[in-house]
C-alpha cells in the first residue's frame, strides 16, 4: 500500500516551519525558513520539506496550516489556530505538560491544557512588542550582539540590570542609559531576559500555572530567557530543542487526525 | 422570507448610517438630543417630544479629541468627542452625559470646551441607588435634566407625557427581551444581523423600532424553527458592534444565544413600574437595575448572572468583549472569570477598540475558543 504523508506548516511573523509525518505519526522531515507571513518564506519552507523527502505536493494526503499567515497559504487543506496546534504538538512530545508558554517573534501566549492535551484556557499578550521575540531583536541590535549569543551573555551576568517590562520603547532608552552609565553588558542582557520573562510570567499567572510547564516558540531557544522564566515562576521548565516546531508538529498531527479519526 | 430579509436590511441600513437618520429627523423639524452610554433617561427626552439619539462612538480615527483626552480613555468616548468636535452631531440640540464612570465625567467636562455649540447636560446618578435616598438622588438628577432640556429646547415637561413614554419604553424593553430569545431558534440570522437590530434602536424612535421588531418576530415565528451545530455563546461587555469581530464570530460557527452587553440587552432588563408616579417610577427603575459594571454592587453578582444565563440558554461558552481601557469592565473581569471557571463554563477574553484595524489576534483567540468548545 502506498505510504500516506501529513504535513503541518506554521507560518509565523518572522519564520515559516514545516513538519512531515508518515502514517505512523513519525516525524520524517522538517524545514525552517527565516521569513514569515507575507514573504516567500512559507512557500520555500514547503518546497524545501518536499524536496528533502523526495515527495511532490500530490503525495501529501492532508496539509494543515497554522500561525499568523495560515489563512493566506493556499496549499493547505485546512487551517487551525496556532494555540490549538502548539498544544497538540507539545502534548505529543511532553504528555505530562499542562502549561505551555509560547513566545514567538511578535506575540506571547500561555496555554493551559488538560491531561488529554485539550486546550482549557489561554491568554495572549496585547499588541505591544514587550515580552516577545521582537523585543529581544531590538535589544540585541542596540547591544550589537548576535541574537543567538544573548544566552551566553546572560549566563555570565553577576547582577541582572533592572529593565522595564512594560514597553519596548522605554526599555530601549533604559538600555541605552545603562550602557552609558557603564553597566556591564552581561548584566544588561540578563536584565533584558528577565524583562521578557517577567512580562510573560505575569500572563502565565493569569491563566494559572499547573506543572509541568513547557516553553515553546522561537524565544524558547534562548537559555537566558528560559532561566529567567524558571526563576520568575519558581518552577522547572521542559524544553525541546525542537521548540520552534511545536506549532507545525501540532498542525501535522491535526492533518493526520483529519483523515484517520 | 423576503419580508424578513427586507426587515433585516432595514435594521442594517439604520445601524450603519445613523447620520442619515439624524438628517431625516432634523429635516422633519424634530429636535434631537444625544444620549451617551451607559444609561441615559431616554424616557424623559422622549416625553418632551424630543428624539433621543444614541452616541456610542464610531469606528473613526481620533485626531481632535486627543487635545482633550489622554490615550488611555476608552475609544467609545474618544470617538464620541471626536464626532462632536468635527461637526458630525451638528443640528443636535443637547447631549446628556451620565456620570457612570470616571471617563464619562471627563467627557462631560471636555465636551463643554470641545463642542461649545451643543450644550452638555449632566446626569448624575447616585452610587447607592437602591434605597430611598438613592431614589431621591436619582430623581433630583432627572429634575436637573428636565430643567436643562426645557431651557435649551423650549419644550415643556409633564408627568402625564412621561407616563406615556414609560409605557412606550416598557413595550420596547419587552420586545427586545423576547427578540433575544426568539433569535435563538433561527441560527441563520448572523451575529452581525442580530447586532443591527440592537444597534438600530439607538437611531430610531422606540415606537418605530418596537413595531419593526415585533413584525420581524411575527414573521420569524411563522417559519419553522431550526437547530444547528453552531456553538452557542453568550457575549458580555460594554459594546460588541465591530463588523469584523461579528463576522469572525460567524466564520467560526458561533451563534449568540444571549448577551450581557451594555449596548444591547442590559438596556432592556428592567421596566418602569407603571403603577407609580411617572418620575418616581423612572427613578425606581434605575434603583432596581443591576448586574452591570457601572452599577455599584457589593456582592458582584454579575458573573453568577451570566453563568445562569448560559445555563438557561444552553450556551457552550462566554465571550468577554473587553473595551480597551474600560476600568469598570476590567475590575469586574477577574471576579466573573472565577465564577465562570467554578461553574465549568469556558470563556475567552477578546480586547476591542474602535480604532482597531487588525482583528487577527481576535480571530486566533476565537478560533482557539471554538476548538476548546468542540
Ligand atoms: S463604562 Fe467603560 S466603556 Fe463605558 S464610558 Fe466608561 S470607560 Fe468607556
Amino acid at each position: 500500500m502506498k505510504e500516506s504523508y501529513f504535513l503541518g506548516i506554521d507560518i509565523g511573523s518572522t519564520t515559516s516551519k514545516c513538519i512531515l509525518l508518515n502514517s505512523q505519526r513519525e516525524i520524517i522531515g522538517s524545514s525552517l525558513v527565516s521569513a514569515g507571513t507575507g514573504t516567500t518564506g512559507p512557500q520555500k519552507a514547503y518546497e524545501d520539506i518536499l524536496e528533502k523527502a523526495n515527495l511532490t505536493a500530490g503525495d501529501i494526503s492532508f496539509t494543515v496550516a497554522t500561525g499568523y499567515g495560515r489563512i493566506m497559504f493556499t496549499e493547505a487543506n485546512d487551517e487551525m489556530s496556532e494555540l490549538s496546534c502548539h498544544a497538540k504538538g507539545v502534548h505529543h512530545i511532553f504528555p505530562d505538560v499542562h502549561t505551555i508558554i509560547d513566545i514567538g517573534g511578535q506575540d506571547a501566549k500561555v496555554i493551559s491544557i488538560n491531561d488529554a492535551g485539550k486546550v482549557i484556557n489561554f491568554v495572549m499578550n496585547d499588541k505591544c512588542a514587550a515580552g516577545t521575540g521582537r523585543f529581544l531583536d531590538v535589544m540585541a541590535t542596540i547591544l550589537q550582539i548576535n541574537i543567538n549569543d544573548l544566552e551566553i551573555h546572560a549566563r555570565e551576568a553577576v547582577r541582572p540590570a533592572k529593565i522595564s517590562s512594560t514597553c519596548t520603547v522605554f526599555a530601549e532608552s533604559e538600555v541605552i542609559s545603562q550602557l552609558s552609565s557603564g553597566e556591564n553588558v552581561n548584566n544588561i542582557v540578563a536584565g533584558i531576559c528577565e524583562s521578557v520573562a517577567g512580562r510573560v510570567a505575569s500572563l502565565a499567572k493569569r491563566v494559572g500555572i499547573k506543572e509541568e510547564i513547557c516553553m515553546s516558540g522561537g524565544v524558547a531557544k534562548n537559555g537566558g530567557v528560559r532561566d529567567a522564566m524558571s526563576k520568575s515562576l519558581g518552577a522547572k521548565l521542559q524544553y525541546s530543542p525542537k521548540a520552534q516546531y511545536m506549532g507545525a508538529l501540532g498542525a501535522a498531527l491535526f492533518a493526520y487526525d483529519k483523515l484517520n479519526i | 422570507m423576503t419580508k424578513v430579509n427586507e426587515l433585516l436590511e432595514q435594521f442594517h441600513k439604520v445601524a450603519v448610517s445613523p447620520e442619515e437618520q439624524l438628517k431625516s429627523y432634523l429635516s422633519q423639524g424634530r429636535k434631537v438630543v444625544a444620549c451617551v452610554p451607559v444609561y441615559t433617561p431616554e424616557e424623559l427626552i422622549h416625553s418632551m417630544n424630543l428624539v433621543p439619539f444614541g452616541a456610542w462612538g464610531a469606528e473613526i480615527e481620533v485626531r481632535e479629541a486627543k487635545k482633550y483626552f489622554p490615550a488611555f480613555i476608552c475609544s467609545i468616548l474618544q470617538t464620541t468627542l471626536e464626532m462632536g468636535i468635527t461637526g458630525k452631531y451638528d443640528g443636535i440640540s443637547a447631549i446628556v452625559i451620565p456620570s457612570l464612570c470616571d471617563s464619562l465625567k471627563c467627557l462631560g467636562e471636555n465636551w463643554k470646551y470641545g463642542v461649545p455649540n451643543i450644550p452638555f447636560i449632566p446626569m448624575t446618578y447616585p452610587q447607592n441607588r437602591n434605597n430611598d435616598n438613592g431614589r431621591a438622588f436619582t430623581k433630583a438628577g432627572y429634575l436637573r435634566v428636565i430643567d436643562d432640556l426645557e431651557k435649551i429646547t423650549g419644550k415643556k415637561f409633564s408627568e402625564a407625557e412621561l407616563a406615556k413614554s414609560n409605557k412606550v419604553y416598557n413595550l420596547h424593553n419587552q420586545a427586545m427581551r423576547r427578540l433575544s430569545d426568539v433569535l435563538v431558534e433561527y441560527p441563520w440570522i448572523s451575529a452581525s444581523q442580530r447586532n443591527d437590530i440592537f444597534k438600530s434602536a439607538y437611531y430610531m424612535t422606540k415606537e418605530e423600532h418596537t413595531t419593526l421588531v415585533n413584525q420581524l418576530m411575527d414573521l420569524l415565528l411563522e417559519m419553522p424553527k431550526e437547530t444547528s451545530n453552531m456553538k452557542k455563546i453568550i457575549t458580555t461587555g460594554i459594546i460588541a458592534d465591530s463588523r469584523d469581530l461579528l463576522t469572525i464570530i460567524g466564520e467560526n460557527d458561533m451563534q449568540i444565544v444571549g448577551d450581557d452587553i451594555a449596548h444591547e440587552s442590559r438596556q432592556y432588563r428592567t421596566d418602569v413600574n407603571e403603577s407609580k408616579d411617572a418620575l418616581e417610577g423612572l427613578a425606581d427603575k434605575f434603583s432596581r437595575m443591576d448586574n452591570c459594571s457601572v452599577l455599584y454592587d457589593v456582592d458582584k453578582k454579575r458573573g453568577d448572572y451570566i453563568a445562569e444565563m448560559a445555563k438557561r440558554t444552553g450556551a457552550d461558552g462566554v465571550v468577554v468583549v473587553m473595551t480597551k481601557f474600560c476600568d469598570p469592565e476590567e475590575f469586574d473581569y477577574p471576579i466573573m472569570k472565577k465564577k465562570f471557571d467554578a461553574a465549568g463554563i469556558p470563556s475567552v477574553l477578546i480586547e476591542v477598540d474602535m480604532q482597531m484595524n487588525n482583528y487577527e489576534q481576535a480571530r486566533t483567540a476565537l478560533q482557539t475558543f471554538k476548538d476548546m468548545l468542540n
